[in-house]
């Protein structure tokens, strides 16, 4: 008989060894502005940016906002199965950014620290030659903006996207360069007045990241993005944009990891995604930041406002996401699909151990005919972690013969954590077909005990087991972007062996 | 301070005159439960739609109605005749008459009641069985988690006592029929009490009728206590008019290896609500809950329930189906929630909603929320139409679409009905429901 038991092993992802692997502080120059949200504060940051007077304005009116939420004791959003105390909003420094900012025409001319990062987060060699501006044809090209604490230091590849009229660059230089694009999209899909955050968001957001595709043009590789939360107790806000014109096609990537922290940090982002008519927009996440000591000390708060709209008809927006990260992760990456025939996906892995909270799911919001949005979640609990599903199926009047299909697995490792799933379906037409299914177990005895019984190892069987639960999750990742997904996730049940 | 005993205040007054006022000024014999109840409502007061559990349905704005309380001492005016009307044939059954409320004997028939069974009313039963009723009375249905129930609470409490003792065998039917009837537009509460002891088994059939066109609200709460190894099943049968609102809480309680099945069917009524809540609260129960609610017109029907496993190794089966049309609304918001104790659960949900209007709606919220690990639980959740290959099948065979769809219904309500241990009852069902669909459908 073995000895090694599910409860060993799950002892031994509790006391992981190493502890956070990611978790490293990098030792840059920040130039970071005093704690506390004020009217200064806004202005401050905004002036730090140099932006022009309308963003300025639009800020203010977020800014006010808030306040209006602040006084109102009900502003805050309580309603989600999460336990954590509320942060304080002025203990919080808005605005930090690298104390240099060079323009890199050389690998040398790069903070090594930055480098040194860079490796520890996986980024290749190449890339990171790439992002110093050094030609290297081989491999399948990856365009990298690296958002290090809100302000995007280095964009690559932007020349070479430029050729096929595709705008990939920070927030803040679209801002000063294509202020008519942001200022016709900006808020249109995540309005300031969304929920507290969006609209904290909206008045000190720092960076992001802005993209434009224009009509019919396929981005011919995948866009990423890192962001990073580096000076301690600074939240990052940032606000992505993504705009895909008639028949364009994008894949967009983002992937995080954040040094350790003690303190909760503050992550509060905003992405907003439009697809005109026939295109495509596929948006993949890996998140991985602090989650904090298994006593629940620590750790990211990661509170974000995810929308995109298929505004044309054939469009389709696609979420995927693998969450392992984030003391409390807050986040319902939403698609309304307006245009007729258009297609929302969500998919999702979400890993839960220690302390960690999740509540995150999605909305689908069908308003045009013949809409198809499908959702299939993966819950892995852990540890004394709670992981919940929330999500919202909506079916109006007006979307004739719209269709649903969802799908929530919750897997159980210990007697400790807690699965949990909430769907709401809201049906207001004859026509729509909505399915949701739900189910919630542990690994099963069987499937341990088939493989053990052909050579595997028991905790290898875990593994095996868990991995084959999230592949059809994992798998619709880019290529680039799975091999991480995969490295990821047998991180988080990597204390297992031995 | 309203002088409750000089007339009847309405509901606001009574809800705006504060503590320490009771209806009808009876604070005898429940008076120690009543004011903690009524503590309790007014710290919780009425639910809005802000409240997750009350998310779609607006019960505030149908309580804005001005409604009296109605005095449940009240002579009934309903005679025989009216109550043949309401028994259900071919069931054979012991019968119980409640009129708004109030247990009425001349018009009940529980002749032949074998020994070990009680059945009367609450009021009495303070009296003639006050240490069980001191036991079991306020203990499951809680106060202060739910503003209805300390509502009921805070009230008069005057309802049905069902008490059958160990090891009796009910060989037929119980069937209790509550009739609102009133001159004015009433609040009734209702409070019932049913202790099924050890090894009993029973099927109880409650059903709801209004006998005036007025407008009336109940709010209705019983507590079921299942003992060891009682087979219990529980019909609730909601036909009343288009005029008739309510809110009707079941608290379930059970003990170990019982068995215990909830068929709740709304098939009149303006605004329903139904809270089902069942704690299998010991190792080994069977829980069944079964709903069935076909709606039209501008009705809106809320089932809300939870099955709060408490204790290792038992099951629980939900299914809940509905059919929308007109302008009205259904809704399903179940919780399956199993708690850190509650190993080796096995735990199903499963509702369905047809939709057959544009203007109807249909909101389903299935929920888990699990702390054990060991468990097995899944729910699935289906709304769609009338599928257009069945139609067309049965079509090619020589129905009219709406015999076809009218067939189809049935079937999909049925299955339902099938569930139900009883033939004639099953019989009565079916009838019910195929003339409802022909009705809708086939004008």
């Amino acid at each position: 008989m073995p000895t090694y038991t599910e409860h060993d092993l799950i002892a031994d992802i509790e006391k992981e060894e190493g502890g956070y692997k990611y978790g490293f502080v990098t030792e840059t120059d920040a130039d970071t502005i005093p704690k506390g949200l004020s009217e200064e504060v806004v202005r401050l940051i905004s002036e730090k940016k140099g932006e022009p007077e309308w963003m300025l304005e639009w800020r203010l009116k977020a800014y006010r906002h808030v306040l209006t939420l602040l006084e109102d004791d009900e502003h805050y959003p309580r309603w989600a199965h999460l336990d954590y105390t509320e942060p304080d909003f002025q203990a919080i420094s808005y605005y930090s950014a690298p104390g240099k900012k060079p323009k890199y025409n050389s690998l040398d001319e790069v903070d090594p620290e930055l480098l040194e990062t860079f490796e520890r987060l996986g980024i290749s060699l190449m890339e990171q030659k790439r992002l110093v501006g050094i030609e290297d044809k081989e491999t399948m090209p990856v365009a990298v903006d690296v958002v290090m604490d809100s302000v995007s230091v280095a964009t690559t590849f932007k020349e070479e996207l430029a050729k096929q009229g595709i705008i990939f660059c920070s927030m803040g230089e679209a801002i000063e360069n294509h202020p008519d694009l942001v200022r016709e999209y900006i808020g249109s899909v995540v309005p300031y007045t969304d929920n507290f955050y969006a609209a904290l968001n909206s008045a000190v957001f720092s960076d992001g990241s802005f993209c434009y595709i224009p009509k019919g043009v396929r981005c011919p590789m995948e866009l990423s993005t890192y962001f990073r939360i580096n000076a301690a107790g600074t939240g990052q806000f940032e606000r992505t944009l993504i705009v895909c014109e008639d028949g364009g096609y994008v894949s967009y990537l983002e992937g995080c990891t954040a040094p350790m922290r003690d303190e909760n940090q503050l992550h509060a982002a905003v992405v907003e995604i439009i697809a005109k008519e026939d295109a495509e927009v596929k948006y993949s996440t890996i998140q991985n930041w602090y989650p904090g000591n298994d006593e629940g000390v620590g750790g990211v708060y990661n509170f974000v406002t995810k929308r995109g709209i298929c505004e044309g008809k054939r469009s389709k927006i696609s979420w995927t996401q693998l969450e392992t990260g984030s003391a409390v992760t807050w986040k319902y990456p939403s698609v309304i699909l307006k245009g007729d025939d258009s297609v929302g996906e969500f998919y999702s892995v979400a890993f839960t151990k220690g302390a960690q909270q999740a509540d995150t799911g999605t909305k689908m919001i069908h308003l045009g005919k013949r809409t198809k949005s499908t959702i299939i979640s993966k819950g892995v609990s852990a540890g004394t972690s709670n992981n919940s599903y929330r999500g919202l199926v909506k079916i109006n009047k007006k979307a004739e013969g719209a269709r649903n299909f969802s799908q929530c697995d919750s897997l159980l490792l210990g007697d400790k954590c807690g699965a949990h799933t909430f769907p709401y379906i809201e049906i207001n037409n004859s026509t729509a077909k909505v399915e949701h299914e739900a189910t919630t177990s542990k690994v099963g005895e069987d499937q341990m005990f088939y493989c053990m019984q052909r050579g595997i190892s028991e905790q290898d069987a875990l593994n095996l087991i868990v991995n084959g639960f999230a592949k059809q999750i994992l798998a619709k990742l880019p290529m680039e972007f799975a091999v991480e997904a995969q490295k990821l996730l047998s991180i988080q049940l990597e204390g297992s062996v031995g | 301070m309203i002088d409750t005993l000089e007339q009847t205040p309405t509901l606001r007054e009574w809800i705006e005159a504060g503590p320490g006022d009771y209806v009808n000024g009876h604070a005898t014999p429940f008076a120690a439960l009543r004011a903690r109840a009524r503590t309790a409502f007014d710290h919780l007061g009425i639910p809005t739609r802000k409240d997750e559990a009350w998310k779609y349905t607006n019960i505030e704005k149908a309580l804005r109605h001005d409604y009296a309380l109605l005095d449940s001492d009240a002579t009934p005016i309903v005679d025989a005749s009216d109550v043949a009307d309401y028994r259900i044939d071919g069931l054979d059954a012991y019968t119980l008459v409640v009129v708004n409320g109030t247990v009425v004997p001349e018009l009940s028939d529980t002749d032949g009641l074998p020994a070990g069974v009680h059945i009367g009313s609450l009021r009495e039963a303070a009296t003639s069985h006050a240490d069980v009723v001191e036991r079991h009375l306020g203990q499951y249905a809680d106060v202060e988690s739910e503003a209805f129930i300390a509502l009921n609470t805070a009230s008069d409490l005057n309802g049905v006592f069902l008490q059958i003792d160990k090891s009796v065998t009910l060989e037929r039917p119980i069937q209790i029929v509550h009739v609102t009837n009133t001159d004015e537009d009433a609040f009734v509460q209702t409070r019932n009490l049913y202790l099924f002891g050890e090894n009993s088994e029973a099927l109880v059939v409650e059903t709801y009728h209004s006998a005036s066109d007025v407008k009336t609200f109940g709010n209705r709460v019983s507590e079921v206590v299942v003992e060891r190894a009682a087979r219990i099943n529980l019909l609730q049968l909601q036909t009343e008019g288009d005029n008739a609102s309510q809110v009707n809480t079941l608290q379930i309680e059970q003990d170990a290896a019982s068995y215990f099945a909830a068929h709740t069917y709304t098939l009149g009524g303006a605004l329903v609500r139904n809270n089902v809540n069942a704690v299998p609260n010991a190792e080994g129960c069977e829980t069944h809950l079964y709903g069935l609610y076909i709606l039209d017109g501008e009705q809106h029907v809320d089932n809300h329930t939870l099955v709060d496993h408490a204790k290792p190794n038992c099951f629980s089966n939900e299914l809940y189906r509905g059919i929308v049309d007109g302008r009205s609304t259904g809704v399903f918001n179940g919780k399956v929630f199993v708690r850190r104790d509650a190993q080796q659960t096995n735990a199903y949900q499963s509702s369905q909603g047809v939709v057959l209007s544009d203007d109807a709606s249909h909101h389903s919220k299935p929920e888990l929320e699990i702390y054990a690990d060991d468990v097995k639980c899944s729910h699935g959740s289906t709304t769609g139409e009338v599928e257009p290959e069945h139609v067309f099948y049965l079509r090619s065979r020589g129905l009219s679409e709406q015999q076809a769809k009218s067939l189809l219904l049935y079937a999909f309500a049925h299955d339902i009905v099938t569930e139900l241990p009883h033939e004639a009852l099953r019989t009565y069902l079916d009838a019910l429901i195929e003339d409802r669909l022909n009705a809708q459908l086939l004008g």
